[in-house]
C-alpha cells in the first residue's frame, strides 16, 4: 500500500498519520535481538540505512535552509533531488537482496516499508519546494521527512546499530 | 677481450663528436620557423649492408638521413620496420644540433609534415577560426 | 606599479586556479566524514605540488622545452610511453570528471538537469581552447575561481567550535563511525587531488605557452610558494564547512549540491550567489587545463607542433587531440555515469598514477645538459626523494585500499 502511494504522486492526506504496525515491530524486535548484524542482509540494510538517513538529513536541511530563505528554488530542487536518487539507490540494493531465512525476509520487508515511506516523503518534500500553490507546504515537507528520519533512526538501531 | 693488436684510436676530425643515440635518436625536430616537426625514430646510414664482406678501402659509413615512422611498437619490443615505410629528412638540410635538431629548411614541403598538413587542411582549417592568430 | 599587479596577478590566479572538482569533492567528503581529521593531508600534498611545479617551471624556463618533451629524450620511448599512456589515461578520466563538474554546477544555479549542460559544457570548452588566448583564459577563470573564498567567509559566519575544530586537526583520529582503512584510502584520494599530475604537465607547457624565461623564474616562484598553500586553504575551508554543518547532521557527501549547503546556512543567498560562480569558474578552469593538459602530453611526447600561441592550422594534430579528448569525456558523461562518482576515482587513480609522472620531473630537473646551473639544489633533491617515496607508498596501498573498502564507502 505504501508503494502504491509512492508511484502515483503526492499524498495529501499523509501529514500527521502515523502508519504504525505494532505486529511488525514486535516481531521486528526479537528478530533484532537474533541478528547480530553481521550477515550480508544486515549490513546491506545498515549501509542502506545510514545513505538513506544521510539523503534524508540532506533534504531536511535543505528545506530548512529553503524556508529561511537561504537556498534559491534551483538549488533546493537539485539538492532534493539528489536525495531522492541517492534514496532510491539504497531502496535498490535492499530490495535486490535474496533473504535465506523468514527473519531476513522480514528484516527486508521492514526495510523496505520504511524506505519506501521515505521517498514518499522526499517526494513531498520535492513537490512542496517546488510550488507554493497547492500540494504540501514547506512545514508540511519538513513535518514529513522529520517523521521519516526517526523511523529511520528506529531501523537503525534496531538492526544492530552498525 | 684481447685482439691481436690494440684499435687505432678515433682519428681527430674537425666538428664535434655526436653519439647517436644519445644525442639523435628521440630528438626533437623544429623546422626554420621554429614549429616542431617530428621526432627523430632512427637514423639511415650509407654505406654497405650488414654481414657483407668488406672490401679494403671501403669508404665509412655517413649519416645520410633522420627517419621518422612508425616505430613505437618496433623501439619498444623489438625488430624494425621495412625501409620503405620510414620517412627520411635528408642530413643535408640540418642546420643545428644542439637540445633539438634544428632544421635549415621549411617543415611545409617535408614528407615528414604529411600528417600534420593532411590534418591541417583536411580538418582543422575547415573548422571556422582554423587560421586564426591567437596574438 | 605594474610589476607589483602582475606579482598579484599571478598570485592570485594561483590561488583560485587551484581548487578543481577533484578538490571541491574529496575534501567535502572528507569534511562530513571525518571532520577535519585528514587536514594534515592537504598539507603534505599542497607542499608537493609546491615543490614539482617550481621544478617543472624550472625546468621549462631554463631549457625552454615543456617537461613532457624531455621526458621522452631522457627516458626513451618504453619508460616515455608508461608515462605517457598513465598520464594521458588518467588526464581523460580527469576531464570527464570536470566537464561533468562544470554541468552540475550549472544544474545548480539553473535547475536545468545536468545532462543537458552536459554538450553546452563541452562546447564551451572546446570554443575557449580553439580561439581564447592562453592568458586571458588563466587570468578569468582564475580570478572568478576566487570567489570559492565564500567557503572561508561562510566558514567564519557559522561561528564553529574553532578549539574544537584545531583539536581535530592537530591531533588526527579516526572518528568512531568510521575504520582505518577508509581512513588511509581517503587519505590517499585527498592526497591525489591536492598533486594532480596534469597541474604540473599543465605549468610546464604554460611556461613555454607564456614564454617564460629565466628572469620570470622569481614570479614563478612567488605564484607557487604563495599561490598554492593560500589554494590549499580553500580546500581546508571547503571540509571546514562539510565538518562543521554537515557532519553533525550525519550528511555523507555524496553530491555536489550537498557541498554548498553550508555555504548557504553561513552566509546566506549571496554566499550562495558567490559559491555558484565559483564552482562554475573553479570546474571549468580545470575543465580547459586537463583538456590542454591531453593535448600537451600526446603533442610533446610524438614531437608533434603544440602550443595555444600558435594558430590551431599550425598544430593540428594537437587541437585535433583535444577535439577527440572532450568528444570522449562528452561520450562518458552521456551515458548518464554520475560524475561525482567518476571524480573520486579520478583522484584514487591519480594518486596512483603519482610516482610516473612525477620521478621524470625529477630526473629532468637534475640534468644539466637541459638546467645549465639551473638544476636542483641539494636540500630540494632531498625534500623530493621524501616525497618520492611518499607517493611510491600511496600509490602502493591505493588499490589494496580501494578493494578493502569498497572503494571508501
Amino acid at each position: 500500500m505504501l508503494r502504491r502511494t509512492a508511484l502515483t504522486g503526492p499524498a495529501t492526506h499523509l501529514p500527521g498519520r502515523k502508519r504504525r504496525r505494532p505486529h511488525v515491530w514486535a516481531a521486528c524486535l526479537t528478530m533484532a535481538s537474533v541478528l547480530a548484524g553481521c550477515s550480508g542482509t544486515g549490513s546491506t540494510i545498515s549501509t542502506a540505512v545510514e545513505d538513506s538517513s544521510s539523503a534524508i538529513a540532506t533534504a531536511r536541511l535543505a528545506l530548512h535552509l529553503e524556508s529561511s530563505g537561504k537556498l534559491t528554488r534551483a538549488a533546493t530542487s537539485t539538492a532534493l533531488d539528489d536525495s531522492l536518487k541517492e534514496l532510491e539507490t539504497s531502496r535498490k540494493t535492499v530490495l535486490e537482496l535474496s533473504p535465506a531465512t523468514e527473519m531476513e525476509r522480514q528484516a527486508v520487508q521492514e526495510a523496505l516499508g520504511v524506505l519506501d515511506h521515505c521517498a514518499a516523503s522526499l517526494t513531498d518534500a520535492r513537490d512542496a519546494a517546488a510550488s507554493n500553490d497547492g500540494g504540501p507546504t514547506l512545514p508540511d515537507g519538513e513535518r514529513e521527512l522529520a517523521a521519516a528520519a526517526d523511523r529511520l533512526s528506529a531501523l537503525g538501531t534496531k538492526d544492530g546499530g552498525k | 677481450m684481447k685482439r691481436g693488436h690494440a684499435l687505432t684510436p678515433v682519428p681527430a676530425v674537425p666538428g664535434r663528436l655526436l653519439d647517436a643515440q644519445l644525442h639523435l635518436l628521440d630528438r626533437q625536430v623544429i623546422d626554420n620557423d621554429g614549429v616542431p616537426v617530428t621526432t627523430v625514430d632512427d637514423l639511415e646510414l650509407s654505406g654497405p649492408a650488414l654481414e657483407t664482406e668488406l672490401a679494403p678501402g671501403t669508404a665509412a659509413p655517413v649519416l645520410t638521413a633522420l627517419l621518422t615512422g612508425p616505430v613505437l611498437g618496433t623501439r619498444i619490443f623489438g625488430g624494425r620496420p621495412p625501409s620503405s615505410r620510414l620517412i627520411r629528412i635528408p642530413w643535408a638540410d640540418v642546420s643545428e644540433v644542439g637540445v633539438v635538431l634544428k632544421l635549415g629548411v621549411s617543415g611545409e614541403h617535408l614528407d615528414a609534415g604529411w600528417v600534420e598538413r593532411w590534418i591541417r587542411d583536411k580538418i582543422i582549417a575547415r573548422i571556422p577560426g582554423g587560421r586564426h592568430d591567437p596574438r | 606599479m605594474k610589476r607589483l599587479l602582475g606579482v598579484a596577478l599571478g598570485v592570485l590566479t594561483a590561488i583560485g586556479g587551484f581548487v578543481d572538482i577533484g578538490d571541491l569533492v574529496t575534501n567535502a567528503v572528507v569534511g562530513s566524514r571525518f571532520g577535519l581529521s585528514l587536514v594534515w593531508v592537504v598539507g603534505v600534498g599542497v607542499l608537493g605540488i609546491c615543490l614539482f611545479a617550481n621544478m617543472s617551471g624550472r625546468v621549462a624556463a631554463a631549457s625552454g622545452r615543456a617537461t613532457f618533451e624531455v621526458i621522452r629524450e631522457r627516458l626513451g620511448p618504453r619508460a616515455g610511453l608508461a608515462n605517457l599512456s598513465a598520464s594521458f589515461l588518467i588526464n581523460l578520466m580527469t576531464v570527464t570528471a570536470e566537464i561533468g563538474g562544470v554541468a552540475l554546477a550549472l544544474q545548480l544555479a539553473s535547475s536545468v538537469h545536468y545532462l543537458l549542460w552536459i554538450p553546452v559544457a563541452a562546447l564551451a570548452v572546446w570554443l575557449v581552447v580553439w580561439r581564447v588566448k592562453f592568458s586571458i583564459m588563466e587570468n578569468v577563470t582564475g580570478l572568478l575561481g576566487l570567489t570559492l573564498i565564500v567557503f572561508a567567509v561562510a566558514l567564519f559566519l557559522l561561528k564553529p567550535d574553532w578549539g574544537n575544530l584545531a583539536g581535530q586537526a592537530l591531533a588526527p583520529a579516526v572518528p568512531a563511525e568510521e575504520t582505518a582503512p577508509t581512513y588511509w584510502y581517503y587519505a590517499i584520494a585527498l592526497f591525489g587531488a591536492a598533486m594532480t599530475p596534469y597541474e604540473v604537465f599543465f605549468f610546464s607547457s604554460g611556461a613555454v605557452e607564456e614564454g617564460w624565461s629565466i628572469k620570470d623564474l622569481v614570479q614563478s616562484r612567488i605564484n607557487v610558494l604563495v599561490g598554492f598553500p593560500l589554494g590549499g586553504l580553500l580546500s581546508v575551508a571547503i571540509a571546514g564547512c562539510a565538518a562543521v554543518v554537515l557532519l553533525p547532521a550525519g550528511i555523507a557527501v555524496t553530491s555536489l549540491s550537498q557541498v554548498i549547503l553550508p555555504v548557504a546556512e553561513g552566509a546566506g543567498k549571496v554566499g550562495l550567489a558567490f559559491v555558484l560562480v565559483g564552482l562554475v569558474a573553479a570546474t571549468f578552469g580545470a575543465a580547459l587545463e586537463t583538456t590542454l593538459s591531453s593535448g600537451y602530453t600526446l603533442a610533446q611526447f610524438f614531437g608533434w607542433s603544440w602550443g595555444k600561441f600558435r594558430r590551431p592550422a599550425q598544430a593540428a594534430r594537437f587541437h585535433l587531440a583535444m577535439i577527440i579528448c572532450l568528444f570522449i569525456g562528452l561520450a562518458v558523461l552521456v551515458t548518464g555515469v554520475d560524475p561525482v562518482l567518476v571524480t573520486e576515482y579520478s583522484v584514487v587513480f591519480s594518486a596512483i598514477a603519482l610516482p610516473l609522472t612525477y620521478l621524470p620531473i625529477l630526473i629532468v630537473a637534475n640534468d644539466p645538459q637541459y638546467m645549465g646551473q639551473h638544476v636542483n639544489g641539494r636540500p630540494v633533491n632531498v625534500l623530493a626523494m621524501v616525497y618520492l617515496v611518499i607517493i611510491l607508498a600511496a600509490s602502493l596501498a591505493a588499490i589494496p585500499l580501494m578493494i578493502v573498502t569498497g572503494a571508501g564507502s
